[in-house]
C-alpha cells in the first residue's frame, strides 16, 4: 500500500502528460512538479541566520507525504480546467500549495513542542534537537514566510481565507484541551476539534486556489467541500493508523493520542461498547495502565471499523462534491484520491 | 494640543535628543556619561512620563487600543488565564510575562500602538482622498486603530514566546519537569492565539502592502529575538565581538522593525506617498533604537547602585566601549575584573 502511496505520489498512474501529452509540458504537470516544491520553499525562507534558516527547512526535505500541497494542485488544475478548459496552473495557485504546506510545518512545530513530542517522520524533532526555545521561533519564522508569501499574491479574499485556517489551528489546540462530558457533545467536540486542526486547512487551500482560478462562487463551494471532507477522513483514518499501525511505519510513535490524554474516534466509538472507559476519558488515561487498557478496550471493539465507516461516509460526501465539475485529469486524480486517504498505512 | 511638540518629547522622554545618529559620534562610555542632557534625561520621574503619556492618550481620542478588553471577552483569554493559575508557585517564566503584561501596560506594551496612533493623526488624511468610506475618530482612522492593535499583539505573541524554557537545561532548582512542560504548551498557546488574532485583523484591513509589512516586521522580530537568546545563551564567552554596526543591525530586528513598518503601514493606510510612508519609518525605527539605547544606559547612570549594577555585555555602551579600547584591551579588562571577582555573568 506504501508503494503504491508512493507510486502515486510520483504520478505513475494518472499523471496527465504520461496518459496524453496535453497543451501543457511535462514539467508542468502537478504533483511531480512538486518534487521542486521542497526548493521553492527554502526559497520563500529568505533567513540570515544560518541555523534558524536550518531549522525552519528541517521538515521541508521532501520526505514527508506532501498530502496538503498534492490536493491544492491537483485542486487548482481542476477548477482551472472547469472554468478555462485549460489546466495551466496559475503562479498564484502554486504559491497556495506552499504556503499551505508552510502553515501546515508551523503547526507542527508547535504542535510538537505542545506534546513534548520526540519523534516525527521517522526523524527527531526540532525540539528535541534545538530545544523548546529555538523551536518555537522556528515555527513563528515559517509562519511569517508564509504570511509574506501570501501578501505577495496581493488578493485580499485569498488573504482572508488562509487567515481563517491560522485561527481555526488555534481554536483546534484549544479545543483538545478540554474535554466534555455528555457522550453527544463528547463526539461533536471531536468532530469540530477535527476539522479545525486538519480540516480547515485544505479545505481553506483549496478554496483559495478556486478563487484564484474561477469567478463561479458555485466552485468555490464545490472546492472548499471537498476539502473539507477529505481532510476530517484523512484525520479520522490518521485517528485510526495510530492503533492499528507499528511506530515504524508511521514514523512516530503510535497510541500518542492516548498518551496525551486524546480521546479520538475509536475511543469514542469503544467507549459505547464499554461504558467503563469513561472514566478512563475523564481523567484523560492519567492513571498507570491506563493507555494499555483503553487500547486493549478498542481493540476488542468495532471502534476501529465504525471510524473506518465514518471517514468512508466523509470521503463519499467528497467524491460527491468534486464531481460537480467538469471531468478532467485532476479531477479524476482528486477522486481517487480520497480512495487512498481510506487505504493509506502510513 | 500641540502634536508636533509632542512626538518631539517622546524621544527625548526615551533618553535620546534630537537624530539618534548623534549617539553613534561618542566613542566611548566616559563620554557619554558625563554629558548632561542624558543624565537629565533619565532622572526626570515616572510621574512626567505618565503625565506624557495621558496627554497623547488625550490627543488620539481615547485610551490607546481595547487589546486588553477585548482578550477579556474572548473564551480562549479567559481558558487561558484559568491554565495560567495553575502555573502559580512554579519557575515558569511565562509568571512573569503576565505579571509584566498586567503590571507594564501603561509604560511600555501600548507604547508601540500609542506611537502608531500619534504619527496617524500628526501625518491627516493625505490628499488622495480615496477613502470617504474610512470613519475617523479624533482624526484618526478606524483602520489606523486597527493596526495600532495589531501592532501591540505581535509584540506581546512575541513577549510570551521569548519566556519558553528549553526542557534539557532544567535546574532542579526550576521545580518539576511537569510544571515546566506544562507552562511552555500555555505559553505557546497563548502566543500563537495573540499571532492569529493580528493575522485576523491585517486580513481585515483590506490592503496587501500592508499585510506584508507587518509580516516582514514579525519575521524580523523572530530574527532579533532568537539574536538576543544565542547571544545571552552563550554565557561563558566574554562577548561576541560584534561592532556598533551590528550591533545597530541585531537592534534594529529585535526592537525597531516592529514600530518603523508599523508606523510606515499607518502611511500607507492614509494613502500617503512613498515620501511620508518613509519619513514614519525613520522616526518608528529611530524611537525604537533610542528606546532600547535609554533601557541599555541605564544601569551606568544610576547612581546609588554603584556596586551591583547588572547589565549585558551585548548592550550599547559596553559595545561602543569594547569598540573604542579595542578588543585585546577589552579582554583584558574583563580579565582583570574577573580577577577581582566582580563580574557576574548574571545577565
Amino acid at each position: 500500500m506504501a508503494l503504491r502511496w508512493w507510486r502515486w505520489r510520483r504520478g505513475c498512474s494518472w499523471r496527465p502528460a504520461t496518459r496524453s501529452p496535453g497543451p501543457s509540458s511535462p514539467g508542468h504537470a502537478g504533483p511531480p512538479g512538486l518534487r521542486a516544491a521542497s526548493d521553492a520553499l527554502a526559497q520563500e525562507l529568505l533567513i540570515s541566520t544560518t541555523e534558524l534558516k536550518e531549522m525552519s527547512e528541517y521538515y521541508f526535505d521532501g520526505k514527508g507525504k506532501a498530502f496538503r500541497p498534492i490536493i491544492v494542485v491537483l485542486m487548482a488544475r481542476a477548477c482551472n480546467s472547469h472554468y478555462n478548459n485549460s489546466r495551466d496552473m496559475q503562479a498564484s495557485q502554486r504559491s497556495i500549495a506552499l504556503i499551505a504546506e508552510m502553515i501546515h510545518t508551523a503547526s507542527l512545530v508547535h504542535d510538537d513542542v505542545i506534546d513534548d513530542a520526540s519523534s516525527r517522520r521517522g526523524k527527531h524533532t526540532v525540539n528535541k534537537i534545538w530545544g523548546e526555545k529555538k523551536a518555537v521561533l522556528a515555527g513563528d519564522l515559517i509562519l511569517s514566510a508564509a504570511s509574506i508569501a501570501l501578501a505577495r499574491i496581493g488578493n485580499t479574499t485569498v488573504i482572508s481565507i488562509l487567515t481563517q485556517v491560522i485561527e481555526d489551528l488555534v481554536r483546534g489546540e484549544f479545543l483538545q484541551l478540554g474535554s466534555k462530558e455528555n457522550e453527544n457533545e463528547r463526539f461533536a467536540h471531536y468532530l469540530e476539534k477535527t476539522f479545525k486542526k486538519t480540516a480547515s486547512l485544505i479545505a481553506n487551500s483549496c478554496k483559495a486556489v478556486s478563487v484564484l482560478g474561477c469567478p463561479d462562487p458555485v466552485v468555490h463551494e464545490i472546492a472548499y467541500q471537498y476539502g473539507k471532507n477529505v481532510g476530517i477522513a484523512f484525520q479520522l483514518i490518521d485517528d485510526v493508523l495510530d492503533f492499528t499501525s507499528c511506530s515504524d511505519q508511521m514514523g512516530k510513535p503510535t497510541s500518542a493520542d492516548l498518551k496525551l490524554g486524546l480521546a479520538t474516534g475509536p475511543v469514542l466509538f469503544a467507549c459505547q461498547q464499554f461504558p467503563e472507559m469513561n472514566a478512563m476519558i475523564m481523567r484523560r488515561f492519567s492513571l498507570p495502565g491506563d493507555v494499555d487498557r483503553a487500547r486493549q478496550y478498542v481493540l476488542q471493539s468495532d471502534g476501529v471499523q465504525q471510524t473506518t465507516y465514518l471517514a468512508q461516509r466523509y470521503c463519499h460526501e467528497a467524491v460527491r462534491e468534486i464531481s460537480k465539475l467538469r471531468p478532467s485529469p485532476e479531477r479524476d486524480a482528486l477522486i481517487q484520491l480520497s480512495e487512498i486517504v481510506l487505504t493509506r498505512d502510513k | 494640543m500641540n502634536l508636533q511638540r509632542l512626538l518631539l518629547r517622546f524621544p527625548g522622554y526615551l533618553g535620546a535628543l534630537g537624530p539618534p545618529r548623534r549617539l553613534w559620534r561618542f566613542p566611548s562610555l566616559d563620554t557619554i556619561s558625563p554629558v548632561g542632557p542624558w543624565r537629565g534625561q533619565s532622572s526626570r520621574s515616572p510621574a512626567h512620563w505618565n503625565q506624557v503619556v495621558s496627554e497623547a492618550e488625550k490627543i488620539v481620542g481615547y485610551p490607546t487600543s481595547f487589546m486588553s478588553l477585548r482578550c477579556l471577552l474572548s473564551d480562549e483569554l479567559s481558558n487561558i488565564a484559568m491554565q495560567v493559575r495553575k502555573l502559580v508557585g512554579t519557575q515558569h517564566p511565562l509568571l512573569t510575562t503576565a505579571r509584566g503584561l498586567v503590571h507594564d501596560s501603561r509604560h511600555n506594551l501600548q507604547l508601540r500602538g500609542l506611537v502608531v496612533l500619534l504619527i496617524s493623526k500628526a501625518a491627516g488624511p493625505s490628499g488622495v482622498n480615496t477613502s470617504q468610506n474610512y470613519d475617523t475618530v479624533s482624526g484618526i482612522y478606524s483602520c489606523q486603530r486597527s493596526l495600532a492593535e495589531i501592532t501591540e499583539l505581535i509584540h506581546t505573541a512575541l513577549l510570551v514566546h521569548r519566556g519558553i524554557v528549553n526542557l534539557n537545561e532544567l535546574q532542579s532548582s526550576d521545580g518539576p519537569l511537569k510544571d515546566m512542560q506544562f507552562g511552555n504548551k500555555i505559553a505557546i498557546l497563548s502566543g500563537d492565539f495573540l499571532l492569529a488574532n493580528a493575522c485576523n485583523g491585517l486580513a481585515l484591513l483590506q490592503n496587501t502592502k500592508v499585510v506584508e509589512l507587518l509580516a516582514s516586521a514579525l519575521m524580523d522580530l523572530v530574527q532579533g529575538v532568537y539574536h538576543e537568546n544565542s547571544t545571552s545563551a552563550t554565557g561563558n564567552y566574554i562577548t561576541d565581538d560584534i561592532g556598533i554596526s551590528t550591533w545597530k543591525e541585531q537592534t534594529f530586528l529585535s526592537h525597531g522593525a516592529l514600530l518603523a513598518k508599523s508606523c510606515q503601514a499607518a502611511m500607507e493606510l492614509a494613502k500617503h506617498d512613498a515620501e511620508v510612508q518613509d519619513m514614519a519609518f525613520q522616526y518608528g525605527k529611530h524611537m525604537a533604537m533610542s528606546h532600547k539605547i535609554n533601557s541599555d544606559l541605564q544601569p551606568f547612570i544610576k547612581e546609588k547602585t554603584s556596586d551591583c549594577v547588572t547589565f549585558h555585555l551585548n548592550s550599547a555602551p559596553v559595545v561602543l566601549h569594547q569598540e573604542f579600547l579595542g578588543r585585546d584591551l577589552w579582554i583584558k579588562q574583563i580579565e582583570e575584573a574577573q580577577e577581582k571577582g566582580r563580574l557576574n555573568y548574571a545577565k
